[in-house]
């Protein structure tokens, strides 16, 4: 008897447990679903969920945002097959022509949208596709610059490098004159991220290529690009940096399978002096490192072309198929306003998701007192954004996987490499028909 | 009284009813019992394997609607260099994980069998890697690769004399170093299942082998192994199952890096279908694999039978 | 002479054996739990190094821990308790009723049946992802959705078939006199199922119970579909997570690992005996 009435007490509490906590498919339609980009928790996320809050106490209109960062786009994948798109889409600007060729955005009349023309031409630039229609409405831009360990750099009595041979000999100093007086040879000079994932050995040397004139593809009619990763200008590029892999042996052991939150690490871990980044991390290093150990300068020019820099940044994304086609192009506008900027910046603290104002009328300098970011700034004037091909990410991938390989493989030849990966990236351009 | 009853009836009732009832009330039970399991096995496994098969003949888009393209999908899978290498990789790290365990696995439960008490303590212990989780286990031994002449490892293996090592670093030991871990894991897994089956071996030939005075390697070879068969065959059939799906530990490790030199199929059917967003290609991949595993596992199968013969 | 084992490495004894042992089994166990004591080090470490484990924290502390809370860690962890809980509780009963039809009775279809369960086992699981997520969210003539529910999560585990298979060989072990003699007492199915069988089967309860526990509590993918945010994720989406949250340290995340970690290894010490027991009893023969 007892056992059966444990059966059943089993069963119910199971059906309770099966049925009860179901809460249903996502919010209702008068709310406005903002999906971003960033880890859930993070600060990040809380700034975007201050955004959205002030949004609907400017507007009236209810939000609801989620926050997701690994595997993104799986999720934005499942939504679109039931074809339940979030509103608001707040993502990378080198995913605009991969979420537009799949008929995922509304194109966004720039003309139209309030407060659309006080926004840098740049940034517009980033949301345009390759069509020369706007898909999105600026949001964040941001560009690289070299974090460097400044106590270190006046250690070993060195100027800020003007040249790449400069920047060279940092380095060599940071490796070989011990700037962390342990007494042990256990420093590097440059921390790379040049694993493979996500295709971070292209988005690392990218900075350098720009700095240099090469790129990875280049335009060659609306809506046509051509591969020029054998540019002598590109090739220059990968090949300055195989040689600080294999020659100077400046680089942080392991660099060739790590991602960024390794390289992180070991940066603030003192294993390296030398780190060419976004400023996203600036906060955390200061607050890790120590405000007065670190300084930000801009890349140095190459020796054949430049300066440039890698340039990124967010977009607001109006996706395809919403109820509230009025509420998104409000939100929008709301993000790009000084307010909208103001709150993404978040100050000097971390977790900004406004990295560097898209809206002109934002002075950086009133919002942040590091002086720091005024040379993330500075270098967004040279920098360049990953071309509006219908789909960024495979060429990334396939361009990171031929860098990886010479830096990996100290015996090969760089050039014949490009030349191999340059033909690989003309066949992807043709079949996403962009050739 | 009824229980008395009941039976009596049952044994008096007409002679050709009752095979009849019986005939179809047995397979019924058998049906109704197998009932959930095959319920929740066509839903989430079957139906969303058709609709994978489906869509690994369209170009899908998940938002303007799927395309028909036929075999294509099949035909940019099989002819992609990549795939072949990635097919390749595969191969060794299974066949390298599972001879690996294999053997160790059958080395230790070699050594701690046996009812003592510190033997138990030795098998749990041991046993601890089978029950981890893999993302977490994945993390660890990442850090344990260090490449670095201080990474853990390294300090390890400086100790008795070998030269650092670049682990996942470099394309020549990647393969390795994820089969290392992975052999690490596996290799509890595969001692447990042979004590199990040494617990079966018949403790009088050993006392007759004794009495003939034969060697512990020739009892080992003559007796021991022998009884130890269906474990191997056990083995190599979840081996051959599990061994060409490898994922987690890959895609934490190195994700198929460095220059594609621990790229497995499942890491490039992920990269296919998830970053490349070319979700028919990527199920056209799954289905191939699907269809190797398939043919592995049957190969397995009829090895077994025709050695049992 | 006795012989319990194959080497016979009991009986030997004198005081080489005995350091030859001492070292064997040592390195055996330091080889296995090595990894997982440097992890359980280096999370109450205070100064960590991404690149190398310390086997004996320097500064002990719970910073790390505290920090796992501001990222929610603990909500992912009640989250996987609760989908671990029912999904196995679900699993084991799936599992036994299923071994019970294939292992004691006959029927037709029988071989079929047994090859649909190996060929669940072969499906990759990243290429049934989206389809699946169609399923889920609209199940066929059902017409539930199970997006955004608990029962999302639980339901496709529920049945699993290595599970099945296993319970099928101790199944088959059980003497059929013992269900004969209780037919002819006049003992109903559910009644020769649960009275019978079942107890003979219990040290298989235990394998199958920590291989359902490991495996349930490693879903990645699933929970990552059905839950629409967040704040229904489980500890291994978390952990990924938190991987390249580029505002965290590392020291969350071996925090939030060992807390991944901990509750297998706890179930698995808790149903040790049971467990052990079950794969020497005899399951393995055929």
């Amino acid at each position: 008897m007892s056992r059966r009435l444990l059966g059943v007490a089993i069963m119910t509490t199971l059906a309770v447990g099966l049925t009860g906590c179901g809460s249903g498919g996502s919010g209702s339609d008068n709310t406005l679903e903002i999906w971003i980009r960033q880890a859930p928790d993070s600060d990040s996320a809380k700034t975007a969920k201050k955004l959205a809050d002030a949004f609907t106490k400017a507007s009236g209109v209810q939000t609801k945002v989620v926050a997701l960062f690994d595997d993104f786009e799986t999720k934005l994948n499942q939504q679109a097959a039931q074809k339940q798109l979030p509103d608001i889409v707040i993502n990378d600007t080198a995913q605009l022509g991969n979420m537009q060729s799949q008929g995922w955005l509304r194109e966004v009349d720039k003309a139209g949208l309030a407060g659309g023309d006080k926004l840098s031409e740049l940034s517009w630039k980033a949301a345009t596709g390759s069509d020369g229609k706007s898909y999105a409405a600026p949001f964040s831009a941001q560009a690289f610059a070299l974090i460097v360990r400044k106590d270190w750099r006046e250690k070993v009595k060195m100027e800020p490098p003007a040249t790449w041979e400069d920047l060279s000999k940092l380095a060599t100093a940071f490796t070989e004159q011990d700037p962390d007086g342990n007494g042990q040879k256990d420093t590097a000079g440059f921390v790379i991220p040049a694993g493979t994932k996500r295709g971070y050995a292209s988005w690392y040397a990218s900075s350098l290529i720009y700095a240099n004139g090469g790129d990875f593809i280049k335009a060659a009619a609306p809506g046509k690009f051509a591969a020029s990763m054998n540019d002598p200008k590109t090739v220059e590029a990968v090949q300055y940096l195989q040689d600080q892999f294999c020659k100077s042996k400046t680089v942080n052991p392991g660099a060739v399978s790590n991602d960024t939150t390794v390289t992180h690490e070991v940066f603030e871990k003192g294993q390296g002096g030398i780190y060419l980044v976004g400023p996203y991390v600036l906060a955390r290093f200061v607050k890790s490192i120590g405000t007065d150990k670190i300084e930000v300068l801009p890349v140095p020019k190459g020796p054949s072309g430049g300066p440039g820099t890698l340039g990124e940044g967010e977009n607001v994304y109006l996706m395809a198929g919403s109820q509230n086609q009025d509420a998104q192009k409000k939100f929008a506008e709301f993000a790009i306003s000084p307010d909208g900027q103001r709150i993404g910046m978040n100050k000097d603290a971390n977790g900004a998701i406004v990295r560097l104002p898209v809206n002109t009328q934002v002075d950086m300098a009133a919002e942040r007192q590091d002086p720091r970011w005024k040379v993330f700034q500075d270098s967004y004037a040279n920098a360049v954004y990953a071309p509006p091909v219908p789909n960024w990410a495979p060429i990334r991938q396939d361009s990171a996987d031929a860098i990886n390989t010479v830096w990996a493989d100290c015996s090969a030849d760089v050039k014949a490499a490009m030349e191999q990966a340059n033909t690989k990236l003309t066949q992807e351009l043709q079949s996403q028909k962009a050739s | 009284m009824t229980s008395t009853l009941a039976p009596a009836r049952s044994r008096s009732a007409p002679p050709g009813h009752r095979p009849k009832a019986a005939r179809w009330r047995g397979p019924l039970i058998a049906w109704l019992f197998l009932a959930p399991a095959l319920l929740l096995f066509l839903y989430f496994k079957f139906i969303p394997m058709f609709v994978g098969l489906w869509k690994s003949l369209f170009k899908v888009q998940t938002f303007l609607g799927d395309e028909w393209v036929g075999w294509a999908n099949y035909q940019t899978i099989i002819t992609d260099d990549e795939f072949g290498a990635a097919i390749w990789h595969s191969i060794v790290l299974a066949l390298g994980t599972t001879v690996g365990s294999l053997v160790l696995g059958l080395g230790f439960a070699l050594l701690i069998e046996g009812p003592a008490r510190y033997l138990w303590f030795v098998r749990t212990a041991a046993f601890l890697p089978v029950v981890t989780t893999m993302a977490a286990v994945a993390e660890v031994w990442r850090i344990l690769y260090h490449p670095a002449p201080n990474g853990t490892l390294n300090t390890i293996i400086g100790w008795v004399g070998i030269d650092t090592q670049p682990w996942l670093g470099s394309e020549d030991t990647s393969l390795w170093s994820i089969m290392l871990m992975s052999i690490w894991r596996g290799t509890p897994y595969d001692m447990m299942i042979f004590l199990a089956g040494l617990v079966g071996v018949d403790r009088t030939l050993y006392e007759a082998a004794a009495v003939d005075g034969a060697s512990t390697w020739r009892r080992l070879r003559h007796i021991t192994l022998p009884a130890l068969r269906p474990v191997f065959w056990i083995l190599f059939t979840l081996a051959a199952i599990r061994g060409l799906r490898v994922f987690v530990e890959v895609y934490v490790l190195t994700n198929g890096g460095p220059n594609g030199s621990s790229e497995v199929l499942m890491t490039l059917i992920y990269k296919l279908g998830f970053q490349k967003n070319e979700l028919g290609v990527a199920s056209a991949g799954g289905i191939v694999l699907f269809l190797a595993t398939l043919a592995l596992t049957v190969v397995v199968q009829m090895l077994r039978r025709r050695q049992a013969r | 002479m006795r012989f319990d084992s194959a080497l016979g490495l009991e009986s030997r004894r004198g005081p080489l054996a005995v350091v030859g042992k001492v070292l064997i089994y040592g390195l055996m166990v330091a080889v296995f739990t090595g990894p997982l004591v440097g992890l359980l080090m280096s999370s109450f470490s205070k100064t960590l190094d991404p690149t190398a484990f310390t086997f004996w924290p320097d500064e002990f502390t719970l910073e790390n821990f505290v920090q796992a809370q501001d990222k929610n860690v603990y909500l992912y962890l009640l989250n996987s308790f609760v989908v671990v809980g029912f999904g196995l509780l679900l699993q084991m009963l799936v599992s036994v009723f299923a071994a019970y039809s294939l292992a004691r009775k006959k029927f037709r279809g029988m071989t079929f049946v047994m090859l649909l369960m190996l060929t669940t086992m072969m499906l990759p699981e990243e290429i049934i992802a989206i389809p699946l997520s169609l399923v889920l969210a609209d199940m066929p003539l059902l017409h539930l959705n199970l997006i955004g529910t608990y029962a999302g999560m639980i339901l496709p585990v529920g049945a699993w078939g290595f599970s099945i298979l296993v319970m099928t060989e101790f199944m088959k072990e059980v003497p059929v006199e013992l269900e004969e003699a209780a037919r002819i007492d006049g003992a109903g199915e559910l009644r020769i199922f649960a009275t019978i069988i079942l107890p003979l089967c219990r040290p298989a309860l235990g394998v199958i119970g920590v291989f359902g526990f490991t495996m349930i509590w490693d879903q990645y993918l699933l929970p990552l579909i059905v839950a629409p945010e967040s704040d229904m994720w489980t500890l291994p989406i978390a952990l990924r997570s938190l991987r390249s949250d580029e505002e965290v340290g590392i020291g969350v995340l071996l925090a939030a690992s060992l807390l991944a970690l901990l509750p297998s290894i706890i179930a698995f010490l808790a149903f040790q005996r049971q467990f052990m027991r079950g794969l020497t009893s005899g399951a393995v023969k055929g």
